[in-house]
């Protein structure tokens, strides 16, 4: 009985803040029932602790005084906020979201019915209604769960189920090409935005689907066939969709190489984007000289027109990958006794002064007013886009960041399984016992930052050419935590588990353009939840998920932990 | 032949405690020595001070004849020392297999360039790194578990796989930091057995701290006592046993005057 | 002969080169320049008066810090959650009339004010303890810290859309308006007040910990957490009551620095939390009397910092993240080093 009032008070509180951020306004008449769902959801888990102790009839007596006490509070709540609406006293000078537009759509009418208050009392007594079934369907979930019907379903195999997740994204990119297909209307208006969420599907069960591939020929295959329907995307789809998916894979760029620094060598860099913006400027100011009025009257000095690029994208790769890594080294060297949070905020702090630089420093960087015109990468002096008219200027770029992606997890790829991916875990794991094995801590550290850096470098300078014109503000702390969001949540440690968080965190929010106000909250509801329920990610690298799940044998081991310095191991009793 | 090891006036100072004091020690090479002493006597200290995890304020320490103060630990087992711990520390997200390829680090000539690539050498060195590593984990007696998770090893193993990964740096010298703690007796022979196996078949030189008393008197060749960071006793164990002062440190007379277990048998 | 590594040189190398540079242009600039003592004086109490503000939400960094072994990265969130608590209660009190009352009814109004700004950011702070931090305690060092990041955002977020992205404006009572005049320095009233206040709730805090049956818990739980469970001492408990005692400071220097601001907004938290976390830092990070110090110093580098080094005022937020970093890499320990568990020998 306890436990059903905690409940529902929790999910009056819930539901509280659902309403005052507005979120029954952007389901408009599906609000009641939405919202009833989740609650039933949200019952089902907390009761589920319970249920393993009590009795049918207990755990259904939880689950209605949880939804009876959550729909009367939140009844009455509708009801005061109406109330006061409907007299004409304006809440939102407090309460920004409470607008009649709101109520109307947690109780199922019109918004100009609130503003008259000529809603009837019934209609407020739905709401109680709804949870408390709620309230009961979630302790029904529960009962289900616990009983022989459910253990039977969890045993039941389908058959040939790999082959099916193997196939499946296969039938995915097909639909995909058939909705590009001319005289096809299907999802009318919608067909563009539908057909992109498609393709983010599509990829991510790519992904899954070489997991179930497992290894050997069908893995190989697979491989392949899924490579060549990634490749000839860029070739069928629009230029918005082509967008999305270009700053997806330039995201996956950027993952990886955090990867390397993050989940490799366990050095937790938060100022990530300061290389991004290192390998976007460089660029930039090669390929656009004109824009920045220092680098413009240098070159006159020395008698060079500051009016054309100085060097192409392919011949300004080196140049990226010296000065990220340089960068990367500089900001390695101070921060090399530091330790875990200590690591975090320094370099965070190296971020943002990176970013006032850009800002501040007009003469090189022409500040707020950005760099422009930036060129687009050729091949043999000629822009594919222009050569072709099944390639679009952002479906080129989409396709250079699948290859640079390749090659970055290549890389990655390759050095896990090598001295250094192997130094670095010994690293991550116990820094003075791998330094008292023989590494190098202050060489492996600087590897880390310099070969993370050097990725989000190459990262950058691809989208200073998908952007043609750089702003400081494109250079933001986001940046970073949007990186880093998508180790965690993808999976730390893994290529496909970045890939999966790329396409999640960075494809998912363009689908869903209308619920823009919510991105960054859900974001940061979905970090604290990943960190709380699987801090490994959606796919971990199999090491991860041991490490943070193991629990068995494991014998505990005092970790030295005293400020921000590794200090010396304790000397033990001896 | 010359020392391997010599240590003089070492000194390592916390604050107001004198964790090690004046201590003069000698290791000869191809031999078996231990350090013993009552708990807080300075002994791990003394281990921390030659592996460079510590620095002593006072003292010198040669190594084969060069200066082991002022160099890090990464050096050091590069100069031939690798050590194991007396709380167990191992990579625990690593397989036994992998801890031991981590232990070869400082042997191998790897660069991420060359990774990256794969060249033929590279490839070679990570076969013959593979091949070395399964070799130890024969040694040692742990064949056939590489691809198990370090921390799913049973106790006894754990300290199996450690000594295994401080033999990943072909060191001269081993300190072995009370490897027969926690373990039953027959796990006991076994370390015993391979204590003996590494000085016999690999040549090396091992220096042990040791609270087991049955373990010290029956493998060492020299046994030097410490207590309250001073040595206050070295020689052959049976000279130790007897020593008053040894036996009033340790407040325990009992444990001292048990006789030592029947030969231990050689190996497994 | 300590550890000698080329990193360790380069690094003094480099701190050296800065050093020198931020001399010369103090000198060359900032003393020729020719401010008169009046303008270097009100400056500097500026300075105190931020100072006071940062030593309230410094002390909740390094009282969750000395406990939990963790940076508490949402706490700036925390302060603007006063902030705002304050400012709805301020417009209530407005409302009623009790500002343009008589003296004893606006200082009992601007307590009210004050004690409801504590009493939100207290609700947050235990909220954020309870849903965030408690079930990871346990996890490894990456795992709270992202945690927290997202807490930070979470509730900066959740207040815009909540509340409105308009800025909330704190009008500040005629009676506290203005201040006085010593030659040509002028010291405001809420200058003044806030450095008081910061002060007394300081030596409280002090006293608390020092002499309380709580405080002797804390600093056990802050020694050795299990030792101290198994010495009967409620550890969960206790760390509510640190996260308590850290809010409520919070709250109030949420409160104040809204009047001193004259607005509060979504993200009045982030930049104040970051230069908190700096003084804590600075002092000695688990260090309470350091919190205070270095706050206090951090204020006035602040305060001057910009004028000293002749460089426009928008740089002021360089200038404390350049501490920061400078800290951290030179004496990561703070000026007064860390008070934590004695150096296990």
């Amino acid at each position: 009985m306890n436990k059903g009032l905690t409940t529902g008070l929790i999910a009056f509180g819930s539901l509280t803040y659902l309403i005052l951020t507005g979120v029954p306004i952007r389901l408009a008449q599906a609000a009641l029932p939405v919202l009833a769902v989740l609650a039933a959801l949200f019952f089902s888990l907390m009761l589920r602790r319970q249920g393993r102790e009590s009795s049918s009839s207990e755990l259904l007596a939880s689950g209605l005084t949880a939804g009876v006490v959550a729909g009367l509070l939140t009844t009455a709540e509708v009801w005061l906020f109406s109330s006061l609406l409907g007299n004409g006293i304006k809440v939102q000078p407090i309460f920004d979201k409470i607008v009649p537009l709101n109520m109307a759509a947690l109780l199922g009418v019109r918004a100009g019915a609130i503003i008259k208050g000529e809603v009837a009392l019934g209609q407020y007594a739905l709401i109680a209604i709804y949870l408390a079934a709620a309230g009961l369907a979630g302790s029904l979930l529960v009962l289900f769960t616990r009983s022989g019907a459910a253990a039977r379903l969890r045993g039941v195999r389908i058959p040939g189920g790999r082959w099916l997740t193997i196939v499946l994204p296969f039938v995915l990119f097909a639909y995909i090409y058939y909705l590009g297909l001319s005289g096809v209307t299907a999802f009318g208006n919608n067909r563009n935005i539908v057909r992109l969420l498609i393709v983010l599907v599509a990829t991510g069960t790519g992904l899954f689907a070489l997991r179930a591939a497992q290894e050997g020929l069908v893995q190989l295959v697979t491989g392949a066939l899924l490579a060549a329907a990634l490749l000839s995307l860029p070739f069928i789809l629009n230029q918005f969709q082509n967008s999305v998916m270009s700053i997806v894979f330039i995201f996956v760029m950027m993952g990886l190489g955090l990867n390397i620094v993050v989940g490799y060598a366990g050095l937790l860099d938060l100022g990530y984007v300061a290389f991004f913006a290192i390998g976007a400027y460089v660029y930039a100011f090669v390929s656009a000289p004109f824009s920045s009025p220092y680098i413009s009257s240098l070159l006159a000095g020395m008698g060079i027109s500051p009016d054309a690029p100085l060097l192409g994208y392919w011949s300004a790769i080196p140049l990226a990958i010296i000065t990220a890594a340089i960068g990367g080294i500089l900001l390695g060297i101070p921060v090399l006794r530091l330790r875990g949070d200590y690591l975090a905020i320094v370099t965070l702090g190296f971020g943002e002064i990176i970013r006032l630089f850009l800002l501040n420093l007009d003469e090189l960087t022409n500040g707020p007013r950005g760099l422009l015109r930036i060129a687009q990468p050729t091949i043999f002096g000629a822009a594919p886009p222009d050569l072709t008219s099944h390639l679009d200027a952002q479906g080129w770029i989409f396709l250079l960041a699948i290859f640079g992606s390749a090659v970055v997890a290549f890389v990655a790829i390759r050095l896990n399984d090598s001295r250094l991916g192997r130094a670095w875990v010994a690293m991550r794991e116990d820094e003075d016992v791998a330094q008292a094995t023989g590494v190098h801590l202050v060489q492996t550290k600087l590897l880390a930052f310099a070969i993370g850096a050097i990725c989000a470098g190459l990262a950058g300078q691809l989208y200073a050419a998908r952007q043609i014109n750089i702003f400081p503000e494109n250079f933001t702390l986001f940046v970073s935590i949007d990186a880093l969001s998508l180790i965690i949540v993808g999976g730390m440690g893994s290529i496909p588990g970045v890939v999966l968080g790329a396409l999640a965190l960075k494809g998912l929010p363009e689908v869903l353009r209308g619920v823009d106000e919510y991105r960054i909250i859900v974001f940061a509801a979905l970090l604290i939840v990943m960190m709380i329920v699987r801090p490994e990610g959606i796919l971990p690298s199999a090491r991860r998920r041991r490490e943070l799940h193991s629990q068995l044998g494991a014998i505990p081991v005092p970790a030295p932990d005293e400020g921000p310095l590794d200090e010396e191991i304790e000397g033990g009793r001896s | 032949m010359a020392p391997l090891l010599e240590a003089k006036g070492v000194t390592k100072v916390f604050g107001g405690l004198t964790a090690v004091d004046q201590v003069d020690l000698v290791i000869e090479r191809r031999s078996i020595a231990s350090l013993i002493g009552p708990n807080g006597a300075g002994k791990t200290t003394f281990f921390n001070c030659m592996t460079g995890l510590y620095q002593p304020e006072e003292g010198s320490i040669l190594f084969d004849g060069r200066p082991l103060v002022g160099q890090r630990s990464d050096q050091i087992i590069g100069l031939g020392i690798a050590r194991t711990y007396q709380n167990i520390r191992l990579f625990k997200g690593m397989t036994v297999l992998e801890n031991v390829l981590v232990g070869q680090h400082v042997r191998m000539k790897a660069t991420p360039l060359g990774a990256i690539l794969r060249t033929a050498s590279q490839r070679a060195e990570e076969r013959q790194t593979r091949e070395f590593a399964l070799e130890l984990l024969e040694f040692v007696g742990l064949a056939g578990e590489e691809d198990i998770l370090s921390t799913n090893l049973a106790y006894g193993d754990q300290r199996l796989l450690e000594i295994a990964r401080a033999l990943g740096s072909r060191p001269q010298l081993l300190l072995l930091d009370e490897p027969a703690a926690g373990m039953n007796p027959r796990e006991t022979e076994k370390m015993m057995g391979l204590v003996h196996r590494l000085r016999d078949e690999k040549g090396i030189t091992v220096f042990l701290i040791e609270h087991d008393m049955k373990v010290v008197m029956n493998i060492s060749e020299k046994v030097t006592v410490l207590d309250y960071g001073k040595k206050i006793a070295e020689g052959k164990p049976a000279e130790v046993r007897a020593n008053p002062r040894v036996v009033e440190a340790y407040l325990g007379p009992g444990v001292l005057m048990d006789a030592p277990p029947k030969a231990e048998k050689k190996g497994e | 002969m300590e550890k000698q590594s080329l990193s360790k040189y380069l690094t003094w190398l480099l701190g050296a080169v800065v050093g020198v540079l931020v001399l010369w242009r103090i000198i060359t600039v900032g003393v020729a320049e020719g401010y008169p003592t009046s303008f270097w004086i009100s400056q500097g109490i500026n300075g105190l008066v931020l100072g006071g503000v940062y030593a309230l939400v410094a002390l909740g960094y390094t009282l969750v810090y000395g406990i939990l072994f963790m940076i508490n990265f949402a706490h700036g969130e925390v302060m603007m959650l006063g902030g705002i608590t304050g400012f709805f209660a301020l417009q209530f009190a407005t409302a009623q009339g009790w500002m343009d009352g008589s003296t004893t009814v606006v200082v009992a109004a601007l307590l009210f004010i004050l004690v409801t700004g504590m009493l939100g950011s207290v609700a947050t702070g235990v909220a954020l303890e309870r849903l965030a931090y408690r079930p990871l305690r346990r996890a490894p060092r990456l795992v709270p810290l992202i945690s927290a990041i997202g807490a930070s955002l979470f509730l900066q977020y959740s207040v815009l859309l909540i509340f409105g992205v308009t800025p909330h404006s704190y009008r500040k009572p005629d009676l506290i308006s203005g201040g006085i005049r010593a030659g040509n320095v002028f010291i405001p009233y809420t200058g003044l007040i806030i450095f008081l206040a910061s002060v007394l709730m300081m030596l409280g805090l002090y006293l608390i910990i020092q002499r309380t049956k709580l405080g002797r818990a804390m600093r056990a739980v802050a020694e050795d957490k299990d030792t101290a469970s198994l010495m009967g001492v409620n550890v969960d408990g206790v760390i509510v009551a640190t996260f308590v005692l850290g809010s409520a400071l919070a709250g109030a220097a949420g409160v104040m620095l809204g009047f001193h601001n004259t607005v509060v907004k979504f993200n009045s938290g982030f930049i104040p939390g970051l230069k908190a976390f700096t003084a804590a830092v600075l002092g000695g990070i688990g260090n309470i009397p350091g919190a205070m110090f270095g706050a206090l110093i951090l204020g006035m580098i602040e305060a001057m910092g910009p004028s000293a080094l002749g460089i426009p005022t928008q740089y002021k937020d360089i200038i404390a993240f350049s501490v920061l970093v400078l800290i951290l890499i030179f004496r990561p320990s703070g000026i007064f080093g860390e008070i934590l568990s004695e150096k296990k020998a």
